[in-house]
C-alpha cells in the first residue's frame, strides 16, 4: 500500500451541546413522534399481506423470484429429468434426494423413480437450476409454502410436477426441452436447434 | 537400476519396464487407455506417444527422432532419454482426443462412468470444447453381454484392455472386437456370454463408461460415494478390495491393488460378496433367554452377566467351558474373547471354528487363485490356539465334546454370510446347557441359546485376517455398525474387562509383544497417482 | 398454491375478533359478570373497606391486578409505538387494532416448552426470575395512590389511607427492593451456565451498583426540601401547596430519571441484554414462563420507577382544580387514582419513546456518564441545597430555581472546557518504555 492511498481521518470535534448530549436526544425524540404521528407514510410502506399480495399489485418480478421447486414436463408430457444427480451434488444444504432408474421410455436412458426435496432444508438458492443440463428443476415464483407438517413438507416427485401444472402459465418452462438425451447420444447442436427433426 | 531422462528429469526405474510405466510410478499424468501392467501391451490407444532421442543416421549424433514413438511399448534403458513436454506430443494428445470424441456421447449427465471416468479427465486436460464433427455421430448400440455387465457400444474408444483380460487372465475370451474402423466393437460370440469368475474386473479395467455392472447401474454416482480399504472375507487368500459406500450402505466393491494376493484383481465373489450386509433380517439386539423366551437385553448389563454365568460353569467341572471362534473372526476378535473368558474359566477349552469349503481351489492362467475355503482367517484363529495353549481342538471334536454332554457352557460365534450348521451339528450343540450364540443372521441354534448376541459384519468392524499363505492383512471400518448392534471388538474388549473404545491398533500391540507374527502386518503397495 | 394455514374458518374467526363492537359486547358482558355479584354482596364486605388493616390488603389485591395487567398492555403499547416510529402497524391482527395480541401473548408464553437446560444451577435457576418480578413489584407498597378516603359510611373525621404501608422510611424502602431487584438478573446469568449470560449479569451489577449512587443523591436533595422520607406526607406537601418539587429541583429529577432508566435496564441501558454481543444476555437460556417472569418484572419495574418519580416530583394525585387533599369523598378518591395513572402512563409512555430513539451506550460510556456526569452532579446539587436548607430558602422557588440554573451553567462550562473525546479514543498514549535486555 502507498502512502497516499491511506487517508488520515480527524475525529470530529463535538459542540458544547453536543457534549451535553440532552439536545441531541431531543433531537431524535423529535424524530421519532415525527414518524410516529405520520399515518400516511406508515400506510405507504406496509402491506398487509395476505389481504395485500405483492401479486396483486403487480409488483413482483415473477421470472427472477426463487419460491417452491417444480419438475418440469416434456412436450410428451413425461417428466423431464434425466436422474443425473447434478442438483443434488450441487446442493449446499443437501435437501435433494434422487432415487435413479431405468426409463421405460426408448429415447432416455435414465429417469427419476424417486425425487424428494426437503423443502424445509432448501435454502432457495438457485443452485439445482443452474446445474440441471436439461433444465428439468426449477424455482417457481410461489412463495406462499406452508405445511402443518415437517413430512409435508417434502416434496415428492409427484407434487412437483403438480407445481409445474400449477405454474407453468405464470413461468413457462425456460428453455427449448431436450428430450434425447441418453441413447441416441444427444450431440450437443441438438441442444441448440431444438426443432431440427431427429432419427432414432 | 536404469535411469532414464524424461523431461529433462533424471528417474531411476525398475529394470524391463516401459517407459510409461517409469513415467507413471514417478507421478507423471500421462494419458494412456490400452497400457495396463497386468496385461500384455497392444499400444493401441496413440495417447501415451512421445519423442525420444536417437542417433541421428548420418551424423550419429543424438537428437530428437522426428516420429513419435508409444512410451508404453518401449522398454526403459539406461541413459535413454525421452520427453513428453513438446508440442509435437502435446499436438498428438489434442488430436487423438479429439478423434475419440467424434462419435463419443455426450450423455456424462447419465452415464454412470463419469467422475472416474478417463476420457473426462484427458478431455478435460488436452481436449477441445467443440466438435467439428459435421456428420451424424455412429451411434452403436447398447448391448447385454452378460449376467452381471452391460456394454454400451458407443462409448466404447476401443482400448482392447477388456478383450485382453479375457485372454490372459480368465482365459475364457469370451470378449472379441469385431468389424473394422470406426465400426469397430466390441462384443461376445453367439451364445456365449461374458460370464467366468472373473468377470467383474472390465468394469474397472474399462478406461470409459462402455463396460458397467448391472448391479451398480444408476444406483449412485461415484462422486457422493466414500472409499475405505478393506480385505474380502470370501475365500482364505483374503484378496484386498476398496468398499465404496456412503449413508445409505455399499454400493459397490472394487479390487485394490496387492502385489502378493490378488494383484489388480478380484474375483466376482468379492465383489458381489457383501449383499448379506444389507439383509433384512440381521440379528439387531442381544437376548437372554428367560421364563418366556429371549427377552432382549440390554448391552450394558451383558459382559458382567456372561462372565459370571461362564465362571459358574466353569466351577462345576474344570474344563467344561467351550469357546468356538469363528474363521470369519479378525485376530483381534479372537484373541480378545480367548482372553476374556479363560479370565474366568482358566481350563476353558478354545476350538477353531467351522470352515466352509466349497469345491475345488481354481488358478487361472496367470495365477489367480480361487480359493475353496471360504473363511478369511483360518490360519489366524489356529495360530491365536497355538500361542495361548491349553485345550484347543478342532470343529469336529467340539461336535463330538458337546454331543456327548462334556462341555456344560459354550460360547459359539458364526458370523458367516450363508446358512452354515448342519442337522447334526445343531443337535450336539444343543446338549450345551448355556450356550452363547453370537452369529448376524438367526439360525437353528437360537432356539438352544441361553444368549443370542448380534454379531456384524466386516465392513461395520476393524481388525485383521490372516490368509492361507500366512500373510497378515489389516482392514478398515466403513459402515457404522447396524442399528442397536455393536462391533464384536468392542464387545469382547469390554467383556474382557475393559472399559473405553476398543482400537484394534493397541490390541494389535498387545498381541505383537506376545507373538512377534502379529507384529508383521503386509500392506500392498500404493498405485502411482495418475496410473488406472 | 392455496395457503393451508390462513383457511376461509381462521380468517371467519379473526374478522370476528377484529369487530370493535364485538369487543365491547364482550367486554361490557365479561365486566357485568364481574361486578354484579360485588355490587350485590356490597353491604357485606363493606366493613372491610373501612377498616385499617384490611384495606391495604385490598389496595394491595388491586393494585398487583392493576399492575399485572398494565404490563401485559405495557408490552402492546411498546409494540405499537414501537411499529409506530418504525412506520408500521404494529400488531393488528388479534382483535379490533391489536388490542387482544396481550392475551395471545400470555397464551404463547404459557404453551411455549419449558426447557431447563442441563448443568444449570437449578434451585437458582428457578429462583432467579422469581425474585426479578417479586423485587419489581414490592416496590407499590409505599406508593400512596389516592391520598385519603372517607366512606360514607364511616364516621364523621375518619379516614383510610389508599397505601399499603406507610412506612416511617418511606424512600429508602424503595432504595433498598431496588437494589435488590439486581439479585433476579445477576443470579439469572450466573445460573444459567452460560458466558453471555454470565456475561450480561456481570454488566447489570456494575451498572446497578454505580447508578444507585446519583440516584441517592438526587433523592436526598429532594428529600431535603420536602423535609420527610414518607412518601405520602411528600405528596401531600406538594398537594396543598401547589407546588411540585420538579420545579424546586428539576436537575434532581433528570437525574432520578436517567437513574431510573438504568435501574429498570431499559434502553439506553440495556447493556445486560444486548443481543448484538450477548445472544439475550441474562435471558438468554430461560424460556416460557420463567422467560415472561424476567419480561414482567422488568415492565413491572418501569411502572414503579414511574409511579416512584411521579410521587416525588410530579405532586402524585395532585392536578390544580381536579384533586385537593380536602376532597377525602370516594369518588374524588377515583380521580385521584386517575390522576395518578395518567401520570404513570405518561411517564411509560416516555420510556418506550426514549428507547426507540436513543441507541444502547458503550459500557465504558455508560460509566462515564455516569462517575464523570452524574455523581458530580449530584454531589454539586445536594451541596447547593443543603446552603438552601441552612439559610431557609429551600421552599423559595426562586432561589431553588436560581441554585438549579447556576449548576447547569457550570455543567456547560465544564463540558465545553473538556477535552475528552466523546468516543473514548486515547489519542496521546505515552510511548512505551523498553528496557534493555
Amino acid at each position: 500500500m502507498r502512502d497516499e492511498d491511506v487517508i488520515v481521518l480527524e475525529e470530529p470535534q463535538l459542540s458544547a451541546a453536543e457534549r451535553l448530549y440532552l439536545p441531541q436526544i431531543l433531537d431524535g425524540v423529535k424524530t421519532t413522534l415525527r414518524h410516529t404521528f405520520s399515518v400516511k407514510n406508515r400506510k405507504q410502506v406496509v402491506r398487509q399481506y395476505p389481504e395485500d399480495t405483492r401479486q396483486g399489485r403487480g409488483e413482483l418480478r415473477l421470472a427472477n423470484y426463487r419460491g417452491v421447486h417444480r419438475l418440469n414436463k416434456d412436450p410428451d408430457g413425461r417428466v423431464a429429468c434425466v436422474a443425473c444427480f447434478m442438483c443434488s451434488t450441487a446442493c449446499p444444504a443437501h435437501c435433494i434426494h434422487i432415487e435413479a432408474g431405468e426409463s421405460p421410455w426408448p429415447d432416455r436412458e435414465k429417469y427419476p423413480v424417486k425425487f424428494d426435496i426437503d423443502e424445509l432444508r432448501c435454502i432457495y438458492c438457485g443452485m439445482c437450476e443452474e446445474a440441471c443440463p436439461v433444465d428439468a428443476i426449477e424455482l417457481t415464483p410461489n412463495y406462499e409454502l406452508v405445511g402443518l407438517t415437517r413430512a409435508e413438507m417434502i416434496f415428492d416427485k409427484e407434487k412437483l410436477l403438480q407445481v409445474y401444472e400449477e405454474t407453468k402459465d405464470v413461468k413457462p418452462r425456460k428453455n427449448p426441452p431436450v428430450t434425447d438425451y441418453g441413447l441416441t447420444g444427444g450431440q450437443s447442436k441438438d441442444v441448440a436447434q431444438p426443432n431440427v427433426e431427429r432419427k432414432v | 537400476m536404469p535411469k532414464i531422462i524424461i523431461d529433462g528429469q533424471e528417474i531411476e526405474c525398475r529394470p524391463g519396464i516401459p517407459v510409461l510405466q517409469a513415467a507413471l510410478e514417478a507421478g507423471m499424468d500421462i494419458p494412456h487407455y490400452c497400457y495396463h501392467p497386468g496385461l500384455k501391451i497392444v499400444a493401441s490407444c496413440r495417447l501415451c506417444l512421445m519423442e525420444m532421442k536417437m542417433p541421428h543416421p548420418k551424423t550419429k549424433e543424438m537428437a530428437w527422432a522426428p516420429k513419435l514413438f508409444p512410451s508404453c511399448q518401449t522398454p526403459a534403458k539406461d541413459g535413454m532419454e525421452v520427453r513428453f513436454d513438446s508440442d509435437a506430443v502435446r499436438a498428438n494428445v489434442r488430436h487423438v482426443m479429439e478423434y475419440y470424441l467424434l462419435n463419443h456421447p455426450l450423455d456424462c449427465p447419465v452415464c454412470d462412468k463419469a467422475g472416474e471416468c478417463y476420457l473426462q479427465d484427458y478431455t478435460e486436460d488436452h481436449g477441445s470444447a467443440a466438435s467439428r464433427m459435421v456428420d451424424e455421430k455412429q451411434k452403436n448400440p447398447k448391448k447385454d453381454i452378460g449376467p452381471q455387465t452391460l456394454l454400451y457400444s458407443d462409448r466404447c474408444v476401443l482400448c482392447s484392455r477388456c478383450v485382453r483380460f479375457c485372454d490372459e487372465i480368465s482365459g475364457t475370451s469370451e470378449l472379441r472386437v469385431i468389424n473394422r474402423g470406426s465400426r469397430g466393437e466390441i462384443d461376445v460370440f453367439p451364445g456365449r456370454p461374458l460370464d467366468n469368475a472373473l468377470q467383474g474386473n472390465v468394469v474397472e479395467l474399462c478406461p470409459v463408461g462402455a463396460l458397467l455392472d448391472k448391479e451398480f447401474l444408476f444406483r449412485q454416482r461415484v462422486w457422493t460415494l466414500k472409499t475405505t480399504k478393506s480385505i474380502s472375507p470370501v475365500d482364505s487368500r483374503g484378496q484386498s478390495i476398496y468398499i465404496d459406500y456412503n449413508e445409505e450402505g455399499i454400493h459397490r466393491i472394487r479390487p485394490r491393488f496387492n502385489e502378493k494376493v490378488n494383484e489388480w484383481w478380484i474375483s466376482d465373489e468379492a465383489r458381489f460378496g457383501w449383499k448379506h450386509v444389507h439383509r433384512d433380517d440381521r440379528l439387531n439386539q442381544p437376548r437372554v433367554r428367560g421364563s418366556d423366551g429371549l427377552v432382549p437385553q440390554r448391552w450394558e448389563e451383558l459382559p458382567e452377566f456372561l462372565r459370571k454365568r461362564l465362571a459358574d460353569a466353569a466351577k462345576q467341572v474344570s474344563d467344561s467351558v467351550a469357546v468356538v471362534l469363528s474363521p470369519m473372526m479378525s485376530c483381534e476378535e479372537a484373541w480378545l474373547l480367548a482372553k476374556a473368558v479363560r479370565d474366568v474359566a482358566p481350563q476353558a477349552v478354545l476350538f477353531h471354528g467351522f470352515v466352509p469349503v466349497v469345491g475345488e481351489d481354481r488358478t487361472f492362467p496367470k495365477g489367480f487363485v480361487v480359493k475353496a475355503e471360504k473363511c478369511p482367517n483360518r490360519r489366524g484363529i489356529e495360530t491365536i490356539c497355538e500361542h495361548l495353549g491349553g485345550n484347543t481342538a478342532n470343529w469336529g471334536d467340539f461336535l463330538g465334546m458337546a454331543s456327548s454332554g462334556k462341555i456344560k457352557a459354550a460360547y459359539v460365534v458364526g458370523g458367516y454370510p450363508n446358512e452354515w450348521l448342519t442337522s447334526e451339528a445343531v443337535a450336539a450343540i444343543g446338549q450345551v446347557e448355556f450356550l452363547v450364540v453370537q452369529d448376524l443372521f438367526p439360525t437353528a441354534l437360537t432356539e438352544h441359546a441361553a444368549v443370542e448376541i448380534p454379531s456384524v459384519s466386516w465392513t461395520e468392524r476393524e481388525g485383521m485376517f490372516m490368509n492361507c499363505d500366512g500373510l497378515l492383512q489389516e482392514f478398515e471400518r466403513a459402515l457404522n455398525p447396524l442399528e442397536g448392534t455393536k462391533a464384536d471388538g468392542q464387545f469382547f474388549f469390554e467383556l474382557a474387562g475393559n472399559v473405553g473404545l476398543f482400537r484394534a491398533k493397541k490390541v494389535r500391540e498387545e498381541m505383537a509383544a506376545a507373538l512377534p507374527v502379529f507384529a508383521d502386518v503386509f500392506i500392498p503397495q500404493e498405485l502411482p497417482e495418475h496410473a488406472h | 398454491m392455496k395457503s393451508i394455514l390462513y383457511d376461509k374458518t381462521t380468517q371467519a374467526i379473526e374478522n370476528t375478533l377484529r369487530n370493535p363492537l364485538v369487543l365491547i359486547v364482550a367486554a361490557l358482558v365479561l365486566g357485568a359478570a364481574a361486578l354484579v355479584p360485588l355490587w350485590m354482596l356490597f353491604p357485606y364486605y363493606r366493613w372491610l373497606l373501612s377498616d385499617p388493616f384490611w384495606f391495604p390488603i385490598i389496595v394491595m389485591g388491586v393494585m398487583l391486578k392493576v399492575i399485572l395487567t398494565s404490563t401485559a398492555v405495557c408490552i402492546l403499547a411498546e409494540r405499537k409505538l414501537a411499529s409506530f416510529t418504525q412506520d408500521r402497524h404494529g400488531p393488528n391482527r388479534v382483535g379490533f387494532w391489536g388490542l387482544l395480541q396481550p392475551m395471545a401473548d400470555g397464551l404463547k408464553f404459557f404453551l411455549k416448552e419449558d426447557i431447563t437446560p442441563a448443568n444449570v444451577d437449578k434451585p437458582i435457576f428457578m429462583l432467579a426470575p422469581v425474585l426479578a418480578l417479586i423485587t419489581a413489584l414490592i416496590g407499590f407498597a409505599i406508593i400512596p395512590w389516592a391520598g385519603d378516603v372517607h366512606w360514607p359510611w364511616m364516621p364523621e373525621g375518619e379516614v383510610v389511607r389508599t397505601q399499603v404501608a406507610s412506612l416511617n422510611i418511606g424512600i429508602l424502602y424503595m432504595l433498598a427492593v431496588g437494589s435488590l431487584g439486581v439479585y433476579g438478573i445477576v443470579l439469572g446469568g450466573y445460573a444459567s451456565n452460560n458466558k453471555y449470560s454470565f456475561f450480561g449479569g456481570m454488566r447489570a451489577t456494575a451498572q446497578m451498583i454505580s447508578y444507585e449512587l446519583p440516584l441517592g443523591l438526587a433523592l436526598l436533595s429532594v428529600l431535603l426540601v420536602s423535609g420527610t422520607v414518607r412518601p405520602e406526607l411528600i405528596v401531600d406537601t406538594q398537594a396543598t401547596t401547589g407546588m411540585w418539587y420538579v420545579f424546586y429541583q428539576p436537575i434532581a429529577f433528570f437525574i432520578v430519571l436517567v437513574c431510573t432508566f438504568a435501574e429498570a435496564n431499559r434502553t439506553p441501558f440495556d447493556l445486560a441484554e444486548a443481543e448484538q454481543e450477548l445472544v439475550g444476555g441474562f435471558h438468554t437460556e430461560y424460556s416460557s414462563m420463567k422467560f415472561a417472569m424476567f419480561f414482567l418484572g422488568e415492565y413491572a419495574h418501569i411502572v414503579t420507577g414511574s409511579a416512584i418519580m411521579v410521587a416525588l416530583f410530579f405532586g402524585g394525585w395532585h392536578c390544580w382544580g381536579l384533586t385537593s387533599a380536602a376532597d377525602t369523598s370516594w369518588i374524588g378518591m377515583l380521580i385521584k387514582l386517575n390522576v395518578y395513572f395518567a401520570k404513570v402512563a405518561a411517564f411509560v409512555l416516555f420510556f418506550m419513546l426514549i428507547r426507540w430513539t436513543i441507541p444502547r451506550f458503550r459500557f465504558d460510556q455508560l460509566m462515564r456518564i455516569c462517575w464523570l456526569g452524574l455523581v458530580p452532579l449530584g454531589i454539586a446539587l445536594l451541596a447547593g441545597t443543603a446552603i438552601l436548607v441552612a439559610l431557609g430558602w429551600q421552599h423559595n422557588l426562586w432561589a431553588s430555581l436560581g441554585m438549579n440554573l447556576v449548576l447547569l451553567v457550570l455543567t456547560l462550562i465544564y463540558t465545553a472546557r473538556s477535552t475528552v473525546p466523546v468516543t473514548g479514543r486515547q489519542t496521546d498514549l505515552p510511548e512505551i518504555q523498553v528496557r534493555p535486555a
